[in-house]
C-alpha cells in the first residue's frame, strides 16, 4: 500500500545537477536511509518526495498514485500527499503547546476535539511525553521537542514517514537512545520510513536498506551488511567505516601491490591496469611469526578496548586495529606480519 | 593581576565621564522640561496642562495627531505585510531591486517628500492633478494634498519603511520549516499563513506598527508643509507655534504638550521592547534548510505589476518631481521640452547665503558624527565587552535620547541650556550639535555594539596569548573587525544630522541657519524651485553617503 517509487528522478538548479537519475522501489514497511556527505543530494531527494521541491525529471509514486510527474508538469501539493515528516530543526511551532502541536494534523482533518485529544494522548504516550502535554516548546529540551515533532508526524497515521537528519542536533547519548526508539516505533506502527542522515552508524543500525549518495548520484543501494562488506566502489568503501587504500596494478587474474610485485591478490572483478586495493583495519591480523605481508611497526595508539597501529609496508602506512590487544605486545621498529582477511579491489578513479 | 588593576580604574573613569556627559545632556534637559511643565515659579501646578488642553485648538491638534498616526500605522502595516512577504518569501522578479527601492524613502528627508507631493498633488497646479485632469477631461483637480487624507498619504509613504524593515527582517529570520511542517500536516498555503506565519510574525507586526505610529506623531516636516496650508494642526506644529510666540506663556504651553508627547512615545517604545523580549518567537530556530520560495505561478507578473506600481508611486514619482522641478526654466510654463535648463541652479549655487547653509550643515554633520562615533564606541564597548556593574547604563541613556521625539529634545535643550543651568548654548552651533547627538547616537551605538558582540572574547585572548599588548590587540584584531561598523556608525549620525529640520528649526540662530531650515523657509515662501534645487543637492549627498556606506559595509548597513 505504501510502496514508494522514484523513477529517473533528476533535480537541476540551472547548470548544477543536484540529483541525477535516482531510482528506487521502497517496499511497504521498509526502513530506508539516504546516507551521504552534506551536499550529496539526499535532503533534496527527500524534499522532492515531500513536495517542497519539484523534480526536473522523473516520476514519484506512492502505491499506485502518481504524486509527481515532471513530464506532465504534475506535482501534488505537500498537504495532499498524506506524508508525515520530521525536520532537522524540529519545526515545533513555538506559539502552540504540545497538545496543539501534535493535534494540528488532526485539526486540519476536522477530527472532533475529544477524539483528537484521545489520539494525541496516545501518541504522547508512545513518545513518553504525556506529562509535558500542556507545556510550550520553549519549556522543553531539544530531545523533547524532537519527540513532539515525531508525535506530530505520526498522529495522522501516515503510511510514509520522512525524517530529515532528525538526530543531528541532539547530544551523543540521546542520539543513540532515540535511534532505538524510532526503530521500535516504526516496527510497532508498520510504517514505511525514509531517513536522511550523514551518520553511517545511524544508517547501519536502523535501516533495512541504505542508499549511499555522493555528488547527486546514487552510489549503491543495499543491505547494511552488503554495503559494508561489498562496497560498490571506492567512494562507498571510504565513506562507510575505516579503510586502507593501497595503490596496485591489475594484470590477468592477479592484482599486484605497488612497490612490491611479489605481493598479489586475486582479481575477481577482472580489472586491468591501475587499481586500488582496499582492506579494513579491523580485518587485518597482526603476528610476530609470519603472514601474507611483512612490515615494520611504526606507531601505536592505545584506545582502551583496542589498539590502533600504524604499520609501514614498503612505501605505504597501513592502519591496523586489534581488539583486546595489549599496548606492549609490539614495539615500535619491530618487524611484524599482516594477514588480510577481506581484500577488496577497485579500478582507480572509479 | 597587578596589571589589571589600573585598567579597571581607567575603565571606571571612562564610564563615569560618559555617564556624566549623557546625564547632563540627555537626562537633565528632559527632567528640566518635565519640571517646567509641572511647576510654576517653584510651586506644583498642573494648570499648564489644564490651560493647554482646555483650548479647543490644542485639543483638536491632539485628536488630529492620534487619528493621523493611527491611520498611518494601520495603512503602513496593511501595505507593508504583503510587500514584505512578496519580496522576502516568493519568487517575485526583481526582488532585490524592490527591497532597495522600498526602503529608499527611509533615507530621504521627510520634508523633501512633502515638498514633492505638494508639487504633484496641490489642487491648483499639481503635476499629477494636471495630468489626471488632462487624461480624464476633468474640470477640477481630483486630489487636494492639503487635507487630512493628503497628510496621511504622505506620512504613510514616508514612514511605512519602518514597518517594512521590521516585518521583513522578522520574515527572513523565521525558520521556513515551521511553515513546511504545517504544509506537510495537511494545511493549505493560505491556512498556513493564517495558522503559523501570522501568529509568529505578530510581535514584529505590532512593533513595526508602533514605530510608524511614533514616527508619524513626532514628525514636524510633513505636517508643517502639507498640513499648515490647509489649517490642519498636529501636536508638533502646535508646539512650534507656541514657541514662535516667544514669551514665557508660550514656552510653558509648549512644554506641557511636549511632555505629554514624550510620555506617550517613550511609553509605547518601552511596551514594544517588553513585548519583543517576551513574545518574540522568530529567534527560536535551529539550523534550517535554504528558505523555500513560494512559487507565484500565474500570479507572478500581476504581483510584479502591483509592487512595481507601488514603488513608482512611493519613491520614483516624488523623486522625479523634485529633480524635474529643479531643472525647469520657468515654473509657469510647465513641462515642455524647451522649458528645461539649469537656470534655476545657477542662482542657488552662486548664492553665498544658500551655499553657506549647505557647507554649514555638512560641517555640523561632520562634527556631530565625529564626536558621536567616539562616544558611541565607548558606550558600545562598555556595554558589550566589559562586565563592570552599570556597564549598560550609558547605553540605556543613549536609547532614551533616541526614543524621545525630536521636537521634545529641542524644547528640552532650549529650556535647559539658555543659561539657567550652568551652560548657555542658545543660538550657538553647539546646541544644534548636541541635539543631533542626543537624537541620532543610538543608531550608531547599536551598529557598533552589534559588530563588537560578534568579535568573540577568544579572538582577543588569542592575540593576548600571542604576546600582543592590549593596545596592540585593539589595533591588530578588534579595529580591523569592527572598522566597517564604525564607518557605518559615523554615517548613521552624519546623514540625518546634515539634513535635520525639526530640531534645527527651533534651535538655529542668525549665524547658524542650517540647510533643512533654509529649505523649509523657501518652501513656505513658495519658492518651490529653489527648494527643489537644494533638495536635489541633499539627495545627491545622501546618495553618495549611501554608496560609500554600502561599499564599506559590503551592503550590510544602509540608511
Amino acid at each position: 500500500m505504501a510502496e514508494l517509487k522514484l523513477q529517473h528522478i533528476y533535480k537541476r538548479y540551472g547548470n548544477v545537477t543536484a540529483v541525477g537519475d535516482f531510482n528506487i522501489e521502497v517496499a511497504d514497511g521498509e526502513f530506508i536511509s539516504f546516507l551521504g556527505p552534506s551536499g550529496c543530494g539526499k535532503t533534496t531527494t527527500l524534499r522532492m518526495i515531500a513536495g517542497f521541491e519539484k523534480p526536473s525529471e522523473g516520476v514519484i509514486m506512492i502505491g499506485d498514485q502518481e504524486i509527481s510527474n515532471a513530464e506532465k508538469g504534475y506535482f501534488l501539493a505537500p498537504e495532499k500527499r498524506g506524508i508525515g515528516m520530521v525536520f532537522q530543526s524540529y519545526a515545533v511551532w513555538p506559539h502552540m503547546n504540545v497538545i496543539d502541536n501534535v493535534g494540528y494534523p488532526l485539526k486540519i482533518q476536522n477530527v472532533p476535539k475529544e477524539e483528537r485529544l484521545k489520539q494525541v494522548m496516545e501518541m504522547l504516550e508512545l513518545v513518553h511525553l504525556k506529562e509535558y502535554a500542556e507545556r510550550l516548546p520553549s519549556q522543553l529540551s531539544g530531545g523533547q521537542q524532537q519527540r513532539v515533532a515525531l508525535a506530530r508526524a505520526l498522529v495522522a497515521k501516515p503510511s510514509l514517514l520522512l525524517l530529515d537528519e532528525p538526530l543531528s542536533n541532539l547530544d551523543a547519548k540521546l542520539r543513540e537512545s532515540m535511534r532505538f526508539e524510532i526503530s521500535a516505533i516504526q516496527k510497532e506502527m508498520g510504517i514505511t520510513v525514509i531517513y536522511v542522515t550523514h551518520d553511517q552508524s545511524e544508517a547501519m543500525t536502523m535501516s533495512d536498506r541504505i542508499v549511499v549518495m555522493s555528488m547527486g548520484k546514487v552510489q549503491q543501494i543495499g543491505k547494511p551488511y552488503d554495503i559494508y562488506t561489498k562496497p560498490a566502489n571506492q567512494m562507498v568503501a571510504d565513506f562507510i567505516g575505516l579503510v586502507n587504500f593501497i595503490p596496485a596494478t591489475a594484470k590477468g587474474d592477479r592484482i599486484f601491490m605497488q612497490g612490491d610485485e611479489a605481493i598479489s591478490f586475486p582479481n575477481p572483478k577482472k580489472l586491468a591496469g591501475e587499481a586500488v586495493l582496499a582492506v579494513r583495519p579491523e580485518q587485518i591480523t597482526l603476528s610476530k611469526t609470519g603472514g601474507m605481508v611483512e612490515g615494520v611497526m611504526n606507531h601505536r595508539f592505545y584506545m582502551g578496548d583496542s589498539v590502533d597501529y600504524r604499520v609501514k609496508v614498503k612505501d605505504h602506512i597501513v592502519r591496523v586495529i586489534q581488539k583486546g590487544a595489549g599496548y606492549n605486545t609490539y614495539q615500535d621498529g619491530e618487524t611484524v606480519y599482516l594477514d588480510f582477511d577481506n581484500v577488496m579491489s577497485f579500478a582507480k578513479d572509479e | 593581576m597587578k596589571k589589571s588593576l589600573p585598567r579597571l580604574d581607567s575603565k571606571f573613569i571612562v564610564i563615569a565621564i560618559s555617564v556624566l556627559l549623557l546625564l547632563y545632556f540627555i537626562v537633565m534637559p528632559l527632567l528640566v522640561l518635565i519640571y517646567d511643565s509641572l511647576f510654576i515659579n517653584g510651586v506644583f501646578d498642573i494648570s499648564n496642562y489644564k490651560d493647554v488642553y482646555g483650548k479647543k485648538v490644542n485639543w483638536k491638534a491632539l485628536t488630529n495627531t492620534i487619528q493621523l498616526s493611527l491611520i498611518v500605522m494601520v495603512a503602513s502595516v496593511i501595505v507593508t505585510f504583503p510587500l514584505a512577504w512578496l519580496v522576502g518569501r516568493t519568487d517575485l522578479p526583481g526582488k532585490k531591486t524592490f527591497r532597495t527601492v522600498l526602503v529608499a524613502s527611509y533615507m530621504i528627508p521627510p520634508y523633501v517628500g512633502a515638498i514633492a507631493w505638494v508639487q504633484l498633488l496641490n489642487p491648483s497646479v499639481g503635476y499629477l492633478n494636471e495630468f489626471l485632469k488632462f487624461i480624464f477631461g476633468l474640470q477640477k483637480a481630483p486630489f487636494d494634498i492639503y487635507t487630512m487624507g493628503g497628510l496621511a498619504w504622505v506620512l504613510t509613504l514616508f514612514y511605512s519603511p519602518f514597518a517594512f524593515i521590521t516585518i521583513s527582517r522578522a520574515m527572513e529570520k523565521m525558520d521556513p520549516t515551521l511553515e513546511e511542517a504545517a504544509r506537510i500536516s495537511g494545511s493549505s498555503p493560505l491556512k498556513t499563513l493564517w495558522d503559523v506565519t501570522l501568529p509568529l510574525m505578530m510581535p514584529s507586526i505590532v512593533a513595526g506598527g508602533l514605530l510608524v505610529f511614533i514616527a508619524a506623531a513626532s514628525c514636524f516636516g510633513i505636517p508643517a508643509i502639507v498640513g499648515m496650508p490647509g489649517n490642519i494642526e498636529v501636536m508638533t506644529t502646535r508646539i512650534v507655534t507656541f514657541l514662535y510666540m516667544g514669551d514665557d506663556k508660550g514656552i510653558r504651553d509648549a512644554t506641557a504638550l511636549a511632555v505629554s508627547m514624550m510620555v506617550v512615545a517613550n511609553g509605547l517604545l518601552m511596551f514594544m521592547s517588553w513585548m519583543l523580549s517576551h513574545k518574540d518567537y522568530t529567534t527560536i530556530s535551529g539550523k534550517s534548510t535554504r528558505p523555500n520560495m513560494v512559487e507565484l505561478g500565474k500570479w507572478k507578473w500581476p504581483a510584479f505589476a502591483v509592487v512595481a506600481g507601488y514603488a513608482i508611486i512611493a519613491v520614483i514619482l516624488p523623486l522625479s518631481s523634485i529633480v524635474v522641478t529643479s531643472f525647469l526654466v520657468s515654473m509657469s510654463k510647465g513641462l515642455a521640452l524647451d522649458n528645461f535648463g539649469i537656470d534655476a541652479w545657477i542662482p542657488v549655487v552662486t548664492s553665498s547665503q544658500y551655499m553657506e547653509s549647505v557647507w554649514r550643515s555638512i560641517g555640523y554633520g561632520i562634527v556631530a558624527a565625529c564626536i558621536g562615533t567616539v562616544l558611541a564606541l565607548f558606550v558600545a564597548y562598555l556595554s558589550v565587552k566589559t562586565n563592570i556593574t552599570g556597564r549598560s547604563i550609558p547605553d540605556l541613556l543613549v536609547v532614551l535620547g533616541g526614543a524621545t521625539p525630536s521636537i521634545v529634545i529641542a524644547l528640552a535643550l532650549i529650556v535647559t541650556f539658555s543659561g539657567n543651568y550652568g551652560l548657555n548654548l542658545y543660538s550657538t552651533m553647539w546646541i544644534l550639535i548636541v541635539s543631533y547627538l542626543v537624537k541620532y547616537m543610538t543608531m550608531s551605538v547599536r551598529t557598533i555594539a552589534a559588530s563588537l558582540s560578534q568579535v568573540h572574547i577568544s579572538l582577543e585572548e588569542a592575540a593576548l596569548s600571542s604576546g600582543a599588548s592590549w593596545i596592540r590587540t585593539c589595533k591588530d584584531i578588534i579595529m580591523p573587525l569592527v572598522a566597517p561598523s564604525i564607518v557605518a556608525g559615523w554615517f548613521l549620525i552624519f546623514m540625518p544630522s546634515f539634513y535635520e529640520l525639526t530640531m534645527s528649526n527651533l534651535l538655529y540662530g542668525s549665524d547658524t541657519k542650517s540647510l533643512g531650515v533654509l529649505l523649509y523657509e523657501l518652501q513656505t515662501y513658495a519658492d518651490t524651485q529653489n527648494a527643489s534645487v537644494l533638495s536635489v543637492i541633499i539627495l545627491l549627498i545622501v546618495l553618495i553617503g549611501n554608496i560609500i556606506l554600502n561599499k564599506v559595509t559590503k551592503g550590510k548597513v544602509s540608511i
